[in-house]
């Protein structure tokens, strides 16, 4: 508890205003579901589909409490070894072949090759053994990716806390490091993992959310083309696409019509970045049937958000 | 499945006893309605929410919704329930039910329990325990809930087996072997200590080499593990399934057989786990066994019933994330699709694949149109046809193509 006395200047607001300034915009709840977390030392499960921000949550939660994020990208296969710790072992061979040479004392090398010098931290060991006066961001991400082994390892690791190094003995963190866990949802996340979790869902952004995140990242992005490409993006998502692009395709969308100078979707525009939006040719081909069948009908978002803007 | 209205009222009413005692009662009282319509949520989330709540401002419903939410819910599907049992327990109670001066109440019973975990007076556990043991007197009370079965009298046909071709059982045999060869196959991503392999294992190979004072003069390499999936097969056995059901027995028979780890199951307005009934070399035998013994043979079906005792009874000791379902049915179900729906979803979340074959998928203007087929469908991994020998080795192919994109 700690971490909750530390916090306690910290506010629901004040949490939304600092992600705000680092140009992450989040809605109340989410801001609600961060100031619990770091208040009962709690991690948080998010959820969502690709490219909805999910990771960036952690990014910019690091700059906000100027701390540093420690990442863990999960893989099927991954193991305590490269999740925890791993001694290394070419230079406690290179030392003992040094000894060697200069025999020194036998007693005193075995404790001098186990010791922190020679351990290679990775990135679990590293989040718990932060100094204690800024804990740092652990994001462990997309945790669906992992398999049922290495979650059952992160449960014990999460529920204590500490870490126990035979030859060294147990290090426990001194401040609780502020836990983040992604998931795509490909598989089912165990529960018990779940229930040590504040779990949020992040959904797709609504017209005004992604509004003003592309005008905060793009202060230069002229308001009629911000409009269009949020009606755009808006429509799109309703239409059934394998994958449906999320707020990160906005982004890159945005970045790219600036570089290209365009002010206005019209369909030479989308065809020649429709790239930025849509991975998968079966979903390109689908836009474009939209596109031509009206269904999605650029001259109406163009009308639309020409009166929205008047 | 979808919950009803009612349902979630009368979820709600069940556990009025427990109200109206200060917030943490409420509280309390509001998770056991979530539990009872099917939301899991373990005493431990409720303390922390309870925790929660003294950190924000309850009177706002938006900031009690979501503190209550993120604590108590703990995956999607489950959020649109959670809103609703929500709207229901806390209508018009938020804020006149709660004044500030609760919370602070609360936070004080709170410390104290924190403070002494063992304290009799610690309002947390004594309520908790109230709760849980009313909870579990109206468990004893409550009967499992019934579903209705399509028909009450099963068929107990007797089939007759032996007109099956000695040529043609050894072709379907071979087929069924290259079938289980290819799914027996699927490359782990773990690696294991191998003495040849593709990588170094550095680990090993030092600690291995110690006995050689540390010169490196025997290398442990790793390999991927071999990954053997468990099948388990839901076979329908149902009278619309009739003219397949001697395909299906091969099936079954073969791939048991040839694989380990296969159990088999079969269903028709209910299960029946028959693995030990075709554990035999001895193929006329088994024919013999299960035409005997089975019921339900050629009666009708109720896919979601039949799945709903497979996830109960079976799936917590015979599912795993390694396990491939394969459910042979056309999906003619005559049972309640709600369920049917629920109970592929819960079956998804615990295995591997769910792979579907279908005889009828076979006519090239069939559409999964049919209510159980429809239902199913948005949780099937794979859906392919099964209706001869040939469609059986395309099924090993694609198994194959499958299995790479995935693992690889």
């Amino acid at each position: 508890m700690a971490i909750a006395v530390s916090h306690q200047k910290l506010t629901i607001e004040k949490i939304q205003e600092a992600l705000r300034k680092q140009h992450y915009i989040c809605d109340r709840s989410l801001a609600t579901v961060i100031y619990l977390s770091i208040t009962l030392g709690k991690p948080v499960l998010l959820e969502g589909e690709a490219g909805v921000g999910k990771t960036e949550v952690a990014k910019v939660l690091a700059e906000m409490m100027e701390t540093k994020l420690i990442r863990l990208q999960c893989y099927e296969g991954l193991d305590a070894n490269t999740a925890l710790y791993e001694w290394n072992y070419p230079k406690q061979m290179l030392r003992i072949k040094l000894e060697e040479v200069y025999h020194e004392d036998r007693k005193a090398m075995e404790t001098a090759i186990f010791t922190e010098e020679y351990l290679i931290k990775r990135p679990l060991l590293e989040a718990i053994q932060g100094d204690g006066a800024t804990p740092p961001v652990l994001l462990i991400d997309e945790i669906d990716r992992a398999d049922m082994e290495f979650e059952a390892f992160l449960l014990e690791v999460l529920s204590d806390f500490q870490i126990t190094i035979p030859e060294i003995g147990t290090i426990r963190a001194k401040t609780h490091p502020y836990v983040f866990l992604t998931s795509n949802r490909t598989r089912e996340i165990h529960d018990a993992l779940k229930r040590r979790c504040l779990y949020h869902w992040i959904d797709y952004p609504t017209f005004e959310k992604e509004y003003e995140i592309i005008t905060t990242k793009f202060p230069q992005l002229r308001n009629l083309l911000a409009e269009q490409i949020c009606t755009f993006m808006q429509q799109v998502r309703q239409m059934n696409f394998y994958k449906r692009p999320g707020i990160a395709e906005t982004l890159d969308w945005a970045s790219a019509l600036l570089a290209l100078n365009r002010h206005e979707l019209d369909e030479d525009t989308v065809e020649e970045t429709i790239g930025c939006i849509f991975k998968y040719r079966e979903d390109l081909h689908h836009l474009r049937e939209e596109v031509a069948g009206k269904r999605l009908d650029l001259d109406q978002i163009r009308k639309e958000s020409a009166e929205l803007c008047t | 499945m979808q919950i009803s209205d009612q349902a979630i009222l009368q979820a709600v009413g069940r556990f009025s006893a427990t109200r109206g005692q200060g917030l943490v009662a409420n509280l309390l009282a509001f998770s056991r309605a979530l539990q009872q319509v099917g939301i899991k949520v373990s005493l431990s989330q409720v303390i922390d929410a309870a925790r929660s709540l003294t950190l924000v401002d309850i009177a706002r419903k938006a900031d009690f919704y979501i503190v209550l939410c993120s604590n108590l819910v703990s995956e999607k599907p489950d959020i649109a329930l959670f809103a609703r049992v929500f709207d229901c327990f806390w209508k018009d109670r938020i804020p006149e039910e709660f004044p500030l001066a609760l919370v602070e109440v609360l936070t004080i019973q709170w410390e104290k329990t924190r403070g002494k975990l063992d304290d009799p007076d610690g309002s947390v556990q004594v309520v908790a325990a109230k709760a849980a043991s009313q909870n579990s007197d109206r468990n004893q009370e409550s009967e499992l809930p019934s579903f209705p079965t399509y028909s009450l009298h099963e068929a107990l046909n007797k089939k007759d087996f032996s007109e099956m071709g000695i040529e043609e059982s050894r072709a379907m045999s071979r087929a069924i072997l290259l079938i289980a060869a290819k799914i027996a196959t699927q490359v782990s991503r773990r690696k294991q200590r191998a003495v040849k392999g593709e990588a170094i294992d550095l680990r090993w190979s030092m600690r291995k080499n110690v006995k050689y004072g540390g010169e490196i003069l025997e290398l442990v390499s790793r390999k991927r593990r071999i990954k053997k999936p468990r099948i388990i097969l839901l076979c329908d056995v149902s009278g619309s399934m009739d003219c397949y059901s001697r395909f299906l027995i091969q099936f079954m028979y073969g791939l048991q057989n040839e694989l380990w780890g296969v159990e088999t199951f079969i269903f028709s307005t209910s299960l029946s786990r028959i693995s030990h009934l075709i554990r035999t070399r001895d193929i006329e035998g088994t024919l013999e066994r299960l035409s005997s013994r089975v019921l339900g043979w050629s009666g009708g079906t109720n896919i979601g019933s039949s799945l709903y005792t497979f996830n109960r009874e079976f799936a917590s000791t015979l599912v795993t994330h390694r396990t491939v379902i394969v459910i042979i049915s056309d999906g003619w179900d005559r049972g309640d699709t709600g369920l049917l729906e629920q109970e592929m979803r819960n079956l998804k979340r615990r295995c591997y694949k769910i792979i579907w074959l279908n005889p009828l998928l076979a006519s090239e203007n069939y559409e999964p149109l049919c209510k159980g087929m429809q239902a199913a469908l948005p949780h099937l991994d794979l859906l392919l046809p099964a209706h001869n020998l040939h469609s059986l080795m395309a099924l090993g192919r694609t198994l194959q193509r499958y299995c790479q994109i995935n693992l690889l």
